[in-house]
């Protein structure tokens, strides 16, 4: 086990930022942090950073208490731009490369390296301020882990990030994950992007803990209670057992329904009229979850 | 290489390349040019190589008074026999200025003319000039025999002072004019620095603060490395801008005029006891230092950078404080208020090398000062730096007393 937060409790006077959270991160692990704006994600990932203390309870890396390992080994990416404005790029990353004990040999190749995976290279000698939101979220992005530290944060990566520089940004995940075995934690407001990349994931609400394990398991919770049917006839005037909600999107209809074990019947009383072109039992989305158990918007 | 050295040395170098580091260090090298060529470019502009102005007199007293007007560097006489001379040689130019002398009652008197209305400083030129000359022509009515007249002309006293108190040292007045000079200077200088780097401090901390950089900064070092590294860092950018100055100033004082220069300032400095540079050193680092100590705390306070004149205020107002206290005593450094302000650790570093150069005082008492101002840096280097640790990650709006407060609602 790499992280581990153990009944950590963050107080502002009469106001608690974060309450009794815990969770723990394998090494080499790609966890997510999801919760609404305000939900507690930095204040956690600042008190893992030693940048805040905790009220009560303990962080460890690697069981030893966080605030007595080397920084070095962390790695982070704030939520908004951190860099220096009036720096060229080469020489931002070479600063951050350096501050992290890097050696001039490595810093060298790596920023190469990196400058070229995220299609940088015409912008290395230009200054940050002049960069695009996009480009210079990249730039941030690469500071943050140029000295391949053992344990990343990321917070809020994708945001400002066009789809295809996502998709870069994506890959560069996975990659520092599988060739450097990094572990990485990360908070984003795009749940497809938590999906795609997280094995694991804890639920935060004003602070508090509302899951925390495998998103399969969190998928498992609710079932497979999507159903996706694709026909020519109009499922909105029959009575169908077990559907809490039913919608037509672009000539598909999106049931919701109370328990997956309704499915057959469904299936039964729609393929006895007209062809189905599709009939899709599904878990429900991570964005449909985190909306139902933090937004308040029932499934 | 350690942290705090790969801090302090792109902050160094980035500060040295920046456009208002060269900006402001040319121009106070153009200002000490200026200074020093003042009288070739006064030159250059009037065009009269300082040709003497022409002064004509009319001597209507029985004396001969030619021995008493010797042409100078300002004024060259010119003799007339009639007084309506006096008027239509100024109406036509010839005459800057014209003197009508007549005696009443065994005294000099005179009138001075002029075309136009004469400047403050020809008026009283000319003013002297008639004073010393009617002292002479005063000394010629006695009928005097040369030794006499040369012991009453000759007549400076032969002044020492001396003090009972043998633990007081007394300075004659040339030592306190030098001290005066010398001490000025360092006020000067210490008004320029605090000027100019402290808000240069504090705009790179609340800029860094703003731009979210300090964020990854702090991951990977201590918030007191940080804090330390601005501190020194821009300390030495100053330091260096000094050098470069003092060194151009060398160069122009060594070189210019045959050295004539550099021998004046070298007797100035010849004036003065080591340990009056030994004090004024030590008042000018720690009193930059305690300055950019604050410079920094105040920075790590704002959230954007277009917040920092509103917390560096406060700071600026007190160097004001200091630099008008230190003026006051350039009239007379021996007030109380110049004594009061000699001691508090913010104003000190301007006044007390004023007392120490140009009054006579025991030597305990800067001592007794450098020693609270020393305590007082140390003192608020370590409160600062508690603080930093909570501001520099605090974001809030609002009044310095309200982002005082919002640091502490939110790190206890």
């Amino acid at each position: 086990m790499s992280l581990k937060i153990e009944n950590v409790t963050k107080r502002y006077r009469n106001f608690t930022a974060v309450e009794n959270l815990n969770f723990h991160i394998e090494k080499g692990e790609i966890f997510g942090l999801i919760g609404q704006n305000g939900a507690g994600k930095t204040t956690t990932f600042r008190m893992i950073l030693d940048l805040q203390e905790t009220t009560e309870g303990k962080i460890y890396w690697d069981g030893q208490p966080i605030h007595k390992v080397n920084r070095d080994i962390l790695g982070y990416l704030p939520e908004e731009r951190g860099i220096f404005p009036h720096m060229k790029v080469e020489e931002q990353l070479y600063f951050f490369a350096e501050l992290r004990g890097m050696k001039k040999a490595d810093i060298k190749k790596d920023i190469d390296f990196w400058i070229e995976r995220f299609e940088l290279e015409e912008k290395r000698h230009a200054k940050a301020e002049t960069l695009s939101k996009g480009n210079q979220q990249k730039v941030q992005l690469i500071a943050s882990f140029i000295h391949k530290p053992k344990f990343l944060i990321l917070d809020e990566p994708f945001s400002g990030l066009d789809p295809v520089n996502m998709d870069l940004l994506k890959q560069a995940i996975l990659y520092l994950r599988d060739t450097e075995n990094m572990t990485i934690l990360f908070s984003s407001h795009q749940m497809n992007n938590v999906e795609e990349l997280c094995d694991r994931l804890c639920l935060l609400k004003r602070g508090v803990s509302l899951f925390s394990g495998s998103l399969l398991d969190l998928k498992k919770q609710y079932g497979k209670t999507r159903l996706t049917i694709r026909t020519a006839m109009s499922l909105a005037e029959m009575t169908l057992p077990g559907v809490k909600d039913i919608q037509l999107v672009k000539g598909e209809y999106f049931l919701t329904l109370e328990d997956e074990q309704y499915a057959p019947a469904i299936f039964g009383i729609v393929s006895r009229g007209e062809y189905i072109e599709k009939f899709s039992l599904d878990y429900l989305t991570l964005d449909e979850i985190f909306k139902d158990q933090v937004g308040g918007v029932h499934v | 290489m350690s942290k705090f050295w790969v801090l302090l040395r792109t902050l160094y170098v980035q500060k040295l390349k920046s456009k208002p580091f060269i900006i402001m260090t040319t121009l106070y090298i153009i200002g000490l040019i200026g200074f020093t060529f003042w009288s070739d470019i006064k030159e250059l502009f009037s065009g009269d190589e300082n040709t003497p102005e022409i002064i004509a007199i009319y001597n209507g007293t029985a004396e001969d008074i030619k021995p008493y007007f010797v042409d100078d560097v300002d004024f060259a006489y010119e003799y007339v026999t009639q007084a309506e001379e006096l008027e239509k040689g100024l109406e036509k130019g010839d005459y800057f200025a014209a003197l009508e002398l007549s005696d009443i009652e065994g005294k000099l008197a005179a009138n001075i003319y002029s075309y136009e209305a004469l400047g403050f400083k020809d008026q009283e030129r000319l003013h002297d000039v008639v004073t010393s000359t009617s002292q002479l022509y005063a000394v010629g009515q006695l009928n005097l025999t040369p030794e006499q007249t040369a012991l009453v002309l000759d007549s400076t006293p032969l002044v020492q002072m001396i003090t009972i108190n043998a633990e007081e040292s007394t300075k004659s007045t040339d030592e306190k004019v030098a001290g005066m000079v010398g001490s000025y200077a360092a006020g000067i200088i210490i008004y320029i620095v605090v000027i100019s780097f402290l808000s240069i401090i504090t705009t790179d901390v609340a800029s860094e603060k703003g731009s979210r950089a300090l964020e990854m900064l702090l991951v990977s070092v201590k918030p007191e490395i940080h804090f330390r590294s601005k501190v020194f860092g821009i300390f030495l950018v100053a330091v260096t801008q000094f050098s470069i100055v003092g060194a151009v100033l060398f160069g122009l004082l060594r070189f210019v005029d045959g050295g004539a220069k550099w021998d004046m300032v070298m007797n100035l400095i010849g004036e003065l006891p080591p340990s009056y540079y030994l004090f004024v050193t030590a008042f000018l680092i720690l009193t930059i230092l305690l300055y950019l100590i604050i410079g920094a705390l105040f920075g790590s306070l704002v959230s954007k950078v277009e917040e920092s004149s509103q917390v560096m205020t406060p700071t600026m107002i007190l160097i004001i404080i200091a630099f008008y206290v230190m003026i006051s005593g350039v009239s007379n450094p021996d007030t109380l208020l110049i004594k009061v302000f000699s001691y508090i650790p913010f104003t000190a570093g301007m006044v007390m090398p004023m007392r120490i150069g140009a009054t006579d005082m025991h030597i305990a008492e800067p001592a007794i000062a450098l020693l609270i101002l020393f305590a007082s840096v140390a003192a608020i280097y370590k409160i600062s730096l508690s603080f930093y640790k909570r501001s520099v990650l605090t974001y809030s709006t609002g009044g310095i007393i309200q982002k005082i407060k919002t640091v502490f609602k939110v790190t206890t």
